[in-house]
């Protein structure tokens, strides 16, 4: 939060044109750090608040089993099935083949439980207003990116690929593939679908950052998570976790991420 | 600088400095105050807890505070935008837009322009949108939009709406406002965009910033950008459009969510222009403030204010 004194300065900056107090009857209003709501203006807001707020009880779709983020050692399903609807709403704004989502696991903050699902239980895992962002990598990056989320956290939730970890903590190879087993060209350009954070730089995947032509889809996680539920529900079919198996780590490996001794 | 010159532009930032803040007092003031926001993408509602540092910032009841303490300090003030104010909350998602453009009325903005998310739900219910804003009862007139590279002639009910360029005159100036939008092509689904096309913003920019100079003689010309800051030379962007397109002061930004905290000075064939951006989401509102002396520029400065909780 910015001090006082800066915002005050701005202000005082463009007084300064020659150094002149205000001039005689001009009142000096300072702006202050806490700016109250206008009264006529929040009138407006707070019956269509109300109204938004009495949509998080409505019904969703079912989802027998539920999804879940996992424990450590366990595949983070809730998260795969974000990254699959990213990776569809990214094909669908851009009208390109999105071949990788990524997102980052700490950014949801609930699971699923099993029943039937609300709107607000989509609030509760994302109650961020995190935003989906297209960007263009190189092969290499894209196996670069998925090495980053292994090392940082044992793989962020993705979606488009499939990483295996083999060997020791102390010698250890990866191979990154497509998801269905084919090889990733380093030299080809890739759409990638991430969130504005991770992209910004958040959560310590560096090479996103390099993401050329980035395509800021307006799309909040949330709205393409819950727009996901209600097609799932318009086609009467339940939201069912994807299969695991987009990670594969020995536990040895699992356990020198855990304690930040591990490196590819 | 012979002595001449001398004593009269010192006799110029004499009368700027003794230009009081309040309009009433200044008939022939010749000050202008540039308020504008850019991508506000339905955040009616201040950010919540977990957005990092734009946590709590932001919010339209907190911005109307803020431009009214704002317009009784200062004398001349446009508030304008720079686009996509649609899509981003469930705001959107329940009232279509219309419930921004029927805010940013009641806050009283001058001008707007289109981005890209402003056609995400059509052209139908873009118009729709604007017409809810256009038929609210209240004191403020409707605001209008200005846009030079969008061919409307597809879309004759958005293109009534939607004009080239406008001019208002204030104490002192005259003020010429235009506007550019980004390239459809990935952004906006054909269907969405059906009967609107796009054109090359500093091709259409060159005859309009032209027109309000020469002939609408404007002393300030304001671009609304929603092309984007810097694009690194693979589409038009702000930061180029001032080598491209001579004649504009200042450039209210969008598109990229660039958080700027002071304009970016560019130098062009006629001086310099500021380039702004201020982030998105209604988190700041941005400010240029211009003071004219004799029909030349004089000062030109700005910064971005957070909305605070």
């Amino acid at each position: 939060m910015k001090p006082i004194h800066s915002l005050l300065l701005p202000f005082l900056l463009s007084l300064s044109l020659g150094a002149q107090p205000p001039a005689a009857g001009a009142e000096v209003i300072p702006i202050t750090a806490s700016i109250p709501e206008d009264a006529e203006i929040q009138k407006v807001i707070a019956p269509c608040a109300a109204e938004i707020k009495a949509t998080f009880g409505l019904p969703l779709v079912q989802a027998p089993q539920g999804l879940f983020r996992g424990r450590r050692g366990e595949e983070n399903l809730l998260g795969y099935w974000v990254a699959d609807v990213m990776r569809g709403a990214a094909e669908g704004v851009t009208g390109k083949p999105v071949r990788l989502a990524i997102t980052n696991a700490g950014g949801l903050r609930a699971n699923l439980r099993p029943g039937l699902l609300k709107v607000a239980d989509i609030f509760e895992l994302m109650p961020f207003e995190n935003e989906l962002v297209v960007i263009e990598l190189t092969g290499a990056e894209v196996i670069q990116v998925v090495k980053e989320s292994i090392v940082r956290r044992g793989g962020e939730p993705c979606s488009g690929v499939r990483a295996v970890v083999s060997g020791t903590p102390e010698a250890a190879t990866a191979t990154i593939t497509w998801a269905d087993g084919s090889p990733i060209d380093p030299a080809a350009t890739i759409e990638v679908a991430t969130t504005d954070y991770l992209y910004g730089g958040g959560d310590s995947i560096p090479t996103l950052k390099k993401g050329r032509k980035p395509f800021t889809t307006g799309l909040t996680l949330r709205q393409i998570l819950l727009d996901a539920c209600a097609r799932l529900a318009k086609d009467k079919q339940d939201l069912v976790a994807p299969a695991p198996g987009r990670y594969g780590i020995p536990v040895p490996i699992q356990e020198a991420i855990r304690d930040r001794k591990f490196k590819l | 600088m012979d002595r001449r010159d001398f004593i009269a532009s010192l006799a110029a930032a004499t009368v700027a400095s003794h230009l009081p803040l309040g309009a009433a007092a200044a008939p022939s003031s010749g000050r202008i105050t540039l308020l504008h926001t850019n991508d506000t993408h339905s955040h009616i509602e201040p950010f919540g807890p977990g957005n990092g540092p734009i946590s709590g910032l932001g919010g339209v009841a907190r911005r109307a505070t803020l431009l009214r303490q704002l317009r009784a300090q200062l004398g001349s003030v446009l508030l304008l935008d720079a686009g996509d104010t649609f899509q981003g909350t469930p705001y959107f998602n329940r009232y279509k837009g219309r419930l921004d453009y029927q805010l940013m009325r009641m806050l009283g903005y001058d001008a707007g322009t289109l981005g890209n998310h402003d056609f995400d739900n059509g052209v139908e219910l873009l118009v729709e949108a604007m017409e809810a804003m256009e038929q609210l009862q209240h004191p403020n007139p409707p605001f209008p939009f200005v846009n030079c590279n969008f061919d409307f002639k597809g879309a004759p009910e958005l293109g009534k709406r939607v004009r080239p360029s406008l001019i208002r005159t204030f104490p002192g100036l005259r003020v010429g406002i235009t506007g550019v939008g980004v390239a459809f092509a990935g952004l906006v689904s054909p269907k969405n965009h059906e009967g609107v096309g796009w054109r090359d913003p500093y091709e259409c920019l060159r005859p309009v910033v032209q027109h309000l100079r020469e002939v609408e003689k404007a002393d300030l010309v304001v671009v609304l950008s929603h092309l984007g800051y810097d694009l690194k030379g693979t589409a038009p962007d702000d930061l180029q459009m001032p080598g491209q397109v001579a004649g504009i002061d200042a450039i209210i930004g969008g598109h990229s969510h660039t958080f700027l905290e002071a304009p970016t000075r560019v130098p062009q064939a006629r001086g310099e222009t500021l380039v702004f951006q201020v982030g998105f989401g209604g988190v700041n509102l941005g400010r240029m403030d211009f003071a004219m002396a004799r029909g030349t520029l004089r000062s030109a400065s700005g910064s971005s204010m957070p909305v605070l909780g």
